[in-house]
């Protein structure tokens, strides 16, 4: 079950003020690299949901932000469809596609949960790299971004886009935390704690993890979106289980399950990309380090270990208060 | 109200329950006896359908329910408590009983409303909180409660289902005799027309709250009747009772 504490809301303000102050103050490689952050935080958010939450670690992220993009390509450029309506029709198409997923993959759990993701991943991957109707190797251009001229922003401008990207950001952390925290939110989290006994109280198991994996895919599917617009031209690469590999690097190396933690991963990530490439061309094997250096450390990401320290420090506070007060009763005694 | 018949499970050469017919009358209350390893767990997993039967079928309401999958069966009104605390750990003890109801009152998929927050659910959270005394400890973390208390919130959770049909495995499992006393008086609370079925060593509490009793033994009925007749009853003495009339 999902909750924020004061610690969750610091981490959020802070990360929204530095994302805004940067989205204003940042030139023009800066706000490329910002908005691959923000796709990013979109991708794992929607990994997160599913993990973290509902103990359903899927290798299959990557391909439908995949599908998210082709779609909406197919829709906007091929079919003519208006972007808005493109966009729309992508995350449906991607949010089916996930549902059909969980429902076939709900009943296996854990290794064999994740093969399955990541075979559908790879059938998705070697259809769209195979098929001549998606460009095969070479990919698709000529992508279009929504038109929001009317409202007097224009989206072809870098510092618009990386605007437009975080507020779609704030809008799905928004969206992640009332699922979590609905109905069906809860269930997911009983079916994480006790799928047997979620059963035995006669919940249809395999369809509340069916649903939020068809929640996640949608958002997945936006994030694709989003790349694509960003990008403006896609390839089957983004299909590939590297993507939904690194998505969960980014998950685990920010904290599973918690949603800040994976915000914290995707600008670690992204930044740590780009910093050490440019010093060299083995900048995964830092990256490699780094996630066996947090996953040994037995803390639950960046954030998980941050977390612990914080609460270390309240209980600590509270043991010292109680001591305190006991010191003082019996002095008063005395 | 539940009725089996003729049910029979095998594992391999091992057969753990043997033709079991049983008719629970509404409200009901009846005490499954038998040594360990006479089949009374088993039996409860076949009832439920965590356990599909070798033969035989079971009836809930007049309802033929052998086919239907465990959460089927559940909102039908089959509910049932487990020997080993099967809580949801990390929640709190309202949060537990929530998730039963929010199944119960069709909640729990519910998007972008809080489950928890419904009147019904909120409801069926205190009355259950009321009739199993778990109200002192309804914020309480499942982590920061005792084990007897946890015993309380498991019998909690299967009647937050509001079920028509109530399986408790034990419910005094490993309780302290204080403790179990305070269960005497939950069960004997219990609302009349609720049918229970319950697995239970402890004799004292299975000759206070029976309507009637049932013996298992190697998977068998060996004995169907009243608690004064199983008390009188001499096959009892040699299979299971012995041991406690000499104690």
């Amino acid at each position: 079950m999902f909750r924020h504490t004061p610690l969750r809301y610091a981490t959020l303000v802070l990360l929204a003020s530095v994302a805004l102050f940067r989205v204003f103050t940042a030139e023009y490689f800066g706000l490329e690299i910002l908005t691959e952050i923000f796709i990013l935080a979109v991708l794992v958010l929607a990994l997160d949901m599913v993990a973290g939450f509902g103990g359903m670690v899927s290798l299959c992220h990557g391909a439908l932000m995949g599908v998210g993009a082709y779609a909406y390509v197919m829709l906007s450029t091929i079919a003519g469809i208006a972007p808005p309506v493109a966009m729309a029709g992508a995350i449906a198409i991607t949010g089916v596609a996930a549902w059909v997923i969980g429902a076939i993959c709900a009943r296996s759990h854990g290794i064999y949960f994740i093969m399955a993701t990541l075979a559908f991943g790879q059938m998705a991957y070697s259809y769209v790299f195979e098929a001549p109707i998606f460009g095969g190797d070479d990919g698709l251009g000529g992508i279009s971004r929504l038109d929001l001229s009317f409202v007097g922003i224009d989206l072809s401008d870098s510092r618009s886009f990386a605007f437009f990207c975080l507020a779609i950001l704030a809008a799905v952390y928004g969206a992640a935390v009332l699922i979590l925290r609905s109905g069906l939110g809860r269930s997911l989290s009983g079916v994480m704690h006790n799928e047997q006994r979620m059963r035995a109280l006669g919940l249809t198991v395999w369809r509340v993890k069916a649903d939020v994996f068809g929640l996640s895919g949608m958002i997945a599917g936006l994030a694709g979106v989003l790349a694509a617009q960003h990008i403006m031209y896609i390839s089957p690469g983004l299909l590939s289980w590297t993507v939904s590999g690194e998505a969960l690097v980014v998950v685990i190396l920010g904290g599973v399950g918690t949603l800040i933690g994976p915000l914290v991963g995707a600008v670690a990530f992204v930044m740590l990309k780009h910093e050490l490439s440019a010093v060299t061309t083995y900048w995964h094997l830092v990256v490699g380090c780094i996630l066996i250096a947090v996953v040994m450390s037995r803390a639950n990401g960046i954030f998980g270990w941050l977390e612990d320290r914080w609460g270390a420090r309240i209980d600590r506070r509270a043991a010292d208060a109680t001591r305190n007060q006991k010191t003082e009763e019996v002095a008063s005694d005395a | 109200m539940l009725e089996t018949r003729n049910l029979d499970k095998s594992f391999g050469a091992v057969h753990v329950t043997r033709d079991v017919s049983l008719k629970l009358e509404r409200g009901e209350r009846r005490v499954i006896l038998g040594p360990n390893g006479a089949g009374k767990t088993t039996l409860f997993n076949q009832l439920v359908g965590e356990l599909a039967s070798d033969k035989g079928s079971v009836h809930l309401a007049g309802e033929d329910v052998t086919a239907l999958a465990v959460a089927k069966r559940a909102r039908r009104g089959l509910s049932r408590s487990y020997q080993k605390n099967t809580l949801f750990d990390g929640l709190t003890v309202e949060e537990n009983l929530g998730l039963a109801a929010s199944i119960h009152t069709g909640h729990a998929t519910t998007l972008w409303s809080d489950s928890l927050a419904k009147p019904e659910v909120r409801e069926i959270v205190q009355d259950v909180a009321n009739q199993v005394n778990l109200m002192p400890f309804l914020h309480a973390n499942v982590s920061e409660i005792s084990y007897g208390v946890r015993r309380q919130l498991e019998v909690g959770v299967a009647l937050a289902t509001r079920p028509l049909v109530l399986l408790m495995d034990e419910p005094t499992s490993g309780v302290g005799p204080e403790m179990a006393k305070g269960f005497h008086d939950l069960l004997n609370n219990l609302p009349r027309d609720l049918t229970l079925l319950i697995i239970e060593h402890d004799m004292d509490l299975a000759f206070d709250v029976a309507d009637t009793i049932t013996v298992l033994n190697y998977g068998e009925v060996v004995f169907d009747g009243l608690p004064q007749e199983a008390r009188g009853s001499s096959l009892l003495k040699e299979i299971y009772l012995g041991s406690w009339e000499d104690a």
